[in-house]
């Protein structure tokens, strides 16, 4: 069904119009897990545990994210899709800083800000401990803090439930309590992920001006969530994870339709077909690389050396 | 924008793969979650002390939120060990033969013990204990094992009230004079030695778990080494042994506080240049050693 033609458009998603924010060069992020397959297997006991434990064998390295490039730039609202288990989230933590990736390196104009579904605030404090201390983790003085608090709270819209323990909260109480913190310091480049799919309508509409918002003050947004829906609306730019490997980049019309293709030849059995479809549109994109300008004068002559050598 | 004027060449036929070279002006911007100087970091690490302050007080408040009786386990805690060790190692065992103010000297010895023993335990794990945190914020990881101790050196202020009011009540009557005030210096002293301990096993226990199994084992070890239930006198036949125990820099705290506070005795500079060197010494390894390791907090493993 789908020709050749439509993978021109997996481009490289690198312009020369706007000033980037954010640059991605070679990530990759693997990781160790040790398999327990042989739970079954009660003859060994203690020994034979032991044995699984520090056998070599029994580990696996896993390719979590496998060789990202991408450029993401000022005033870009970046939607993120793939199936569980892509490294959506992973990208994320990396992209924050979180998470050190295991080769490849990220460049940013300043400190991304993420706050996760699975970002656990500390649960025995009460919400409104909690936005204290995670402003105060993220940098802010206790002065800005006292300033911002009231414009968090609204932005929660946990005005009643704001002086209870957060484990009473419910998972979208506690989903919305999380953006509005990471909204609280005024990112330059604010992660999303998931957060918005668990908000109800009031949220929604909140949360969507507020990106507006940052977008409009030349930040980059990136916004990981299953809602195909969401994504068209809120991004003008998609980008399509698949088992660690990055796929396509574009515009969000026609990354998620091939994405719903995708899935949709995936659960109706024709499984080769879709690998290979998908194999060609990841082989279609050009190859991203970076070149570092040392800051200080030399790097700037160099510079221009090399643009001047250039036709 | 990465300032260059260079262009890529005019777009080609996007189907076949090629390479674009996108330059990047460390001008403009910089490396996500790069371990910053040592200087750097501890300035980031002042930065954030109102965090750190905040961190450790919100949870001295919801410490015992559980328990029906609250923060009064503050002070129930260290009691309790007390009467559990006074009727084994005083009344059972009788160790406390031939020492003056028996149970002066105990409540002493287990109070003070028991500051730096909960103080590095929890030290030493909050970086294991607070992964959520690290995973949420990106922030100087010191600030964890820093928040830690200093939470630990807020809750020993009342239990080391009730130690004081247990040696004024416990008979013989003791006389209160100015070295009472040496606690002070001596307990700031302690907490810096704790804090620097902490945060050279915090990286170690976050990537082995399993140490902090070990760890309260080797500190209550730690605590039979340390003269709380008895006196070195009884190993005074062996003047080496004596020498290394009297190395031991909670031995030095155990013996100031005595001497301050049961001995109305002014305390020997030896055990002050003793606990100082350690403290200082062990301070600057610990801070060095987590800076070294930053950046391996919160990698996938």
């Amino acid at each position: 069904m789908a020709g050749s033609a439509k993978f021109a458009l997996s481009e490289s998603g690198v312009r020369w119009d706007a000033e980037p924010s954010i640059v991605v060069d070679n990530v990759d992020v693997h990781y160790r897990t040790q398999h327990h397959g042989d739970v079954g297997d009660g003859t060994g006991g203690i020994l034979a545990a032991a044995r699984r434990r520090f056998g070599g064998s029994s580990s696996t390295v896993k390719h979590a994210l496998h060789q990202i490039s991408f450029v993401g730039y000022k005033g870009d609202s970046i939607g993120i899709v793939g199936r569980n288990g892509s490294g959506k989230s992973t990208l994320m933590r990396v992209l924050a800083g979180l998470t050190l990736p295991t080769g490849g390196s990220i460049y940013a104009q300043s400190e991304p800000v993420l706050l996760g579904v699975n970002a656990a605030l500390i649960p025995s404090l009460s919400g409104a401990q909690n936005i204290r201390l995670g402003c105060l983790a993220m940098g802010m003085s206790e002065d800005e803090v006292e300033s911002k608090y009231d414009s968090v709270v609204e932005m929660s819209g946990l005005e009643d439930e704001i002086n209870h323990p957060m484990k009473t909260y419910s998972a979208g109480m506690g989903a919305r309590l999380r953006f509005a913190i990471a909204c609280a310091v005024d990112p330059e480049i604010l992660l999303v992920d998931e957060a918005l799919n668990t908000g109800d309508a009031q949220f929604k509409q909140r949360s969507k001006q507020r990106m507006d918002f940052i977008r409009e003050q030349a930040g980059t947004v990136f916004i990981v969530s299953h809602s195909l829906g969401t994504i068209k609306e809120n991004c003008n730019r998609c980008i399509w994870l698949d088992k660690g490997d990055f796929i396509m980049d574009g515009d969000p019309e026609v990354v998620t339709k091939e994405y719903h293709n995708f899935v949709w030849r995936m659960t109706q059995g024709n499984k080769d077909y879709g690998m290979q479809i998908r194999n060609e549109i990841m082989a279609s994109r050009p190859q991203i690389r970076t070149d570092l300008l040392e800051s200080g004068w030399r790097s700037a002559k160099a510079a221009r050396k090399r643009a001047a050598g250039k036709p | 924008m990465t300032v260059t004027e260079t262009r890529p060449p005019a777009a080609e036929p996007a189907s076949a793969p090629e390479t674009i070279t996108v330059p990047v002006s460390l001008k403009k911007l910089r490396r996500i979650g790069a371990r910053p100087g040592f200087t750097d970091y501890l300035v980031q690490l002042w930065d954030r002390r109102q965090f750190i302050a905040f961190d450790a007080q919100a949870r001295v408040q919801t410490a015992n939120d559980k328990d029906k009786l609250g923060s009064l386990w503050l002070i129930l805690t260290p009691l309790f060990n007390g009467l559990t060790y006074y009727f084994i190692f005083g009344m059972l065992l009788g160790t406390g033969r031939g020492i003056d103010n028996f149970v002066g000297y105990l409540v002493i010895g287990i109070f003070t013990f028991q500051f730096s023993a909960s103080a590095i335990l929890a030290g030493a794990r909050s970086l294991v204990a607070n992964e959520s945190v690290i995973k949420a914020f990106t922030f100087p990881r010191a600030a964890l094992p820093i928040a830690a101790n200093l939470r630990e050196l807020l809750s020993s202020v009342p239990s080391t009230i009730v130690m004081l009011l247990l040696v004024i009540v416990a008979a013989p009557v003791e006389e209160i004079t100015w070295r009472w005030l040496l606690i002070i210096p001596v307990m700031l002293l302690q907490h810096l030695f704790n804090l620097g301990l902490s945060m050279l096993l915090a990286p170690f226990l976050y990537k082995v778990h399993d140490i902090g199994n070990l760890l309260s084992f080797v500190l209550r070890l730690w605590m039979y080494g340390s003269a709380v239930f008895y006196s070195f006198d009884r190993f005074n036949e062996y003047p080496p042994l004596v020498k290394i125990l009297e190395a031991n820099p909670l031995f030095c705290v155990i013996d100031i506080v005595r001497d301050s506070v049961l001995y109305a005795a002014t305390p020997a500079w030896q055990s002050w240049a003793t606990l100082a060197v350690w403290s200082l010494g062990l301070l600057a390894a610990g801070f060095f050693v987590f800076w070294r390791q930053e950046e391996s907090y919160g990698r996938v493993s």
